[in-house]
């Protein structure tokens, strides 16, 4: 993904060669991910907000939720809205076209795996779970992700963040005062003072698998990834489901490899979904204590 | 919800509206030669998804592109004012922009870059009507418009796409099918090599209801190689005998 890091030959031979003998440069195995933290709350004027940094990775994700009127044809329904920003802050690549490519690669892959099907089934939230006023008035959610500083496999990270983000986010107690005709227009009055959680049981997280030479390893660094043919980014959430599928990278992929790497996804999803539970839970018991 | 859309888009007797049986794919039409300017060209016929793509070049890169040993594929998808029931919908720009990346991610791989270095190939795709199934439809005859090219290729590209409302899979939907779905599978393939280029899934999969999808789509696409490869074929006949 970043051009230019400037290896020489035997620092390419020394990354495909660890990842064949499953010990990578800094001592992980192929399917091991790297510790990260998370801290929640870090944006006041967001609903909910996380930053979470993975080696040399740091993203910030934020959740705004603003109410709305449904989408139209689906009055059982809420929004979701999936954005994400490359600042050139970052890194220099992100300048220009090159930042606008990538933040489109990387909003449409999250937007693939969040947003379900045309019908709303397979979604990341439960959208009815988003409706206020049936028709006429539901919750409308913006996911904002933005990279501080890239190195190596910001889909994974921005997917965690908006996880996090999202279960530190609540929801304004809504009181409607009138229009609960179906002629009328509704009115409401919002109460800042009580908040609903929203659920986050169904929230995926993605694991890309990249591709190096014949072996797939997870959470690769900037460097390992500037080596890799391909790379196939699995959303799984609790139930073990995939809940979206994007390949990258130009190299073709036969089938069955494909299927596998969505077993290894799969596998290694579940110990990570573990470890991201307990650690946003842990930052919010920090944030708690303060 | 549920009930109604899938009692909407199957029959009684388990066929679909158009009377296509869930795995079976829309009658397709496929012609080399479209645009007579061009280096090279197709027009494909998907059901009521119709388009038209030219290729230009090799020929030399942009100045303001920065020096490459191997060559480049440009691809740019348009679609017409008329495509949609909307006229001009809203967010089409958006969906320009990504079906060009998902175009050029699909034929990346299957085009030899390295045999036309430092120069350029253009692939120009237009939807003139949009029935479902757009992209998988620009692929493949983005693929035919280079094999009338002679770009030297590995292989040719085939793609398709599949719905999934409820329990049912449905291969190659339509318009009306695809806006009622709760899944989407789309694959480019390689279908000599066997080799996906570029793939996605969208909404909630379980493992083997995704391998079996997959399997699906893999099948359709090796059988849309063979169509293709005749469709080529007979139009390199017919442009032998014109001569």
């Amino acid at each position: 993904m970043v051009v230019g890091l400037g290896l020489s030959s035997a620092e390419k031979s020394y990354i495909a060669g660890g990842i064949a003998v499953d010990l990578r440069g800094d001592g992980r195995g192929r399917h091991h991910f790297r510790d990260f933290s998370i801290d929640t709350s870090i944006i006041p004027q967001a609903n909910g907000s996380a930053r979470l940094r993975l080696g040399g990775t740091d993203v910030i994700a934020s959740v705004k939720a603003e109410l709305c009127a449904p989408p139209p044809g689906r009055p059982h329904h809420g929004k979701l809205e999936i954005n994400v920003e490359c600042s050139p802050t970052a890194a220099p690549e992100f300048e220009g076209r090159g930042g606008e490519e990538l933040s489109m690669d990387l909003s449409r892959a999250l937007q693939r795996s969040f947003l379900g099907g045309a019908s709303g089934a397979g979604a990341a939230i439960d959208l009815a779970s988003l409706v206020v006023l049936e028709g006429k008035l539901c919750w409308m959610l913006y996911f904002d992700g933005l990279v501080l500083s890239s190195d190596g496999n910001l889909l994974d990270a921005l997917s965690i963040a908006m996880k996090a983000a999202l279960s530190n986010c609540g929801l304004p107690k809504v009181e409607i005062t009138s229009g609960t005709n179906p002629e009328d227009d509704a009115d409401f009055e919002l109460n800042e003072e009580e908040f609903t959680p929203v659920d986050t049981s169904r929230f995926p997280v993605i694991v890309t698998l990249t591709k190096v030479g014949k072996h797939y390893i997870v959470d690769a660094t900037a460097e390992e990834e500037s080596q890799m043919t391909a790379a196939v980014s699995v959303a799984v959430n609790k139930k073990g489901s995939i809940c979206g599928l994007t390949k990258r990278g130009g190299t073709g992929l036969d089938p069955s490899v494909l299927l596998d790497m969505i077993s290894v996804a799969k596998r290694v999803s579940q110990t990570l979904i573990t470890s991201i539970d307990a650690e946003i839970s842990a930052a919010e018991s920090r944030h708690d204590d303060q | 919800m549920f009930l109604n859309s899938q009692k909407a888009l199957l029959k009684s007797d388990g066929t679909r509206l158009d009377d296509r049986l869930p795995s079976h794919v829309r009658p397709a039409f496929l012609k080399t030669g479209a645009v007579s300017v061009a280096a090279g060209s197709a027009y494909a016929e998907f059901g009521s998804t119709k388009v038209i793509v030219s290729v230009y070049g090799p020929r030399e890169s942009k100045k303001a592109q920065a020096f490459s040993d191997i060559g480049r594929l440009n691809c740019d998808v348009k679609f017409t004012s008329f495509a949609t029931p909307l006229r001009g919908k809203a967010g089409q720009d958006v969906s320009d922009k990504e079906f060009s990346v998902l175009l050029h991610k699909a034929l990346e791989d299957a085009v030899d870059l390295h045999s036309f270095p430092k120069t350029t190939v253009d692939v120009f795709a237009l939807v003139l009507q949009s029935g479902g199934g757009d992209l998988p439809a620009i692929i493949t005859c983005a693929s035919l418009a280079l094999a009338d090219a002679g770009i030297v290729m590995h292989d040719i590209v085939a793609a398709i796409s599949l719905s999934c409302v409820g329990k049912d899979l449905l291969l190659d939907p339509t318009y009306k099918e695809e806006s009622q779905q709760d899944g989407s599978v789309f694959i480019a393939l390689m279908t000599s090599r066997r080799e996906i280029t570029q793939v996605t899934f969208t909404g909630e999969w379980s493992s083997t209801k995704a391998s079996e999808a997959l399997e699906l789509c893999c099948d359709a696409c090796v059988k849309l190689g063979e169509v293709m490869r005749v469709c080529l074929k007979e139009d390199a006949a017919e442009a032998t005998e014109d001569t």
